[in-house]
């Protein structure tokens, strides 16, 4: 019974250490940019800059040799503090 | 061994299998775990708190599903722990937060909220089956003390 039992326990623990190593990221990624609509912008700390919600697009990118690859993707780019519409300024009134 | 016995340990062996994963992965890549704890709608001042505690945890609980006499314990333990993890979803789900954060996090990035809400659901539902288990397997479990008290007068 107990080889049984520390058979299947062994192969739980080898597995999820060997497979937590075999999917960490490879690269260490210096800065993170995203997608201003006409070119990469540095995006800063997420959480502190900026936040990456859930939609189909991608949120940042890691810059190597001149590439942008996607890095977190199936999430939006939301800068922290602008989420909001920005409001319309009152308009000038002319001096008479 | 009894298909019961088997069963429990196949769900142990599951439940180490991804609490062990998921703390390895964080420890692994710590700089984008803090980043991912500060990316949810929590406070940042429990960052330094949480991201410290959870995989520790995880471990923890990993260890007490190994040992019989811990394993019921840490059955309840992953229970809870699953739970929290559970309504916190449904929370993100019901778009209870004024942002939906990105799911990212190890080889479980590419799962949607609602993956992620399928894959708790189903180890909340391995889990109570655990429990059922380990009580009718205590119950059964009769001490070699009992059976062999007159050997020791």
């Amino acid at each position: 019974m107990n080889k049984i039992k520390w058979t299947i326990l062994t192969f739980a623990i080898l597995f999820s250490i060997g497979s937590a190593f075999a999917t960490r990221p490879r690269a260490n990624f210096g800065s993170l940019y995203y997608w201003t609509g006409s070119g990469y912008a540095l995006a800063g700390t997420e959480g502190m800059n900026y936040v990456c919600e859930t939609s189909s697009n991608v949120c940042t990118y890691t810059y190597s040799g001149g590439v942008y690859t996607p890095y977190q993707t199936s999430s939006n780019y939301t800068p922290l503090g602008i989420t909001a519409e920005p409001t319309k300024p009152a308009p000038k009134t002319e001096k008479k | 061994m009894s298909k019961k016995q088997v069963t429990l340990e196949c769900i142990c062996a599951l439940l180490i299998l991804l609490f062990l994963y998921a703390s390895i992965s964080k420890f692994l890549d710590f700089k984008t775990f803090i980043d991912q704890m500060n990316n949810q709608p929590l406070p940042n001042s429990w960052t330094p708190f949480l991201v410290w505690s959870i995989p520790l945890l995880e471990i923890a609980i990993s260890i007490t599903l190994l040992f019989e006499y811990t394993r019921l314990l840490g059955l309840y333990a992953s229970l809870v722990l699953m739970v929290i993890f559970t309504l916190y979803t449904g929370i993100v789900l019901l778009h209870f937060f004024h942002y939906i954060p990105c799911s990212c996090g190890g080889v479980i990035r590419n799962l949607t909220w609602s993956q992620h809400l399928t894959l708790n659901l189903f180890y909340i539902a391995i889990l109570v089956l655990g429990i059922i288990l380990q009580h009718q397997q205590r119950k059964s479990f009769k001490p070699n003390y009992i059976n062999n008290k007159h050997s020791l007068v």
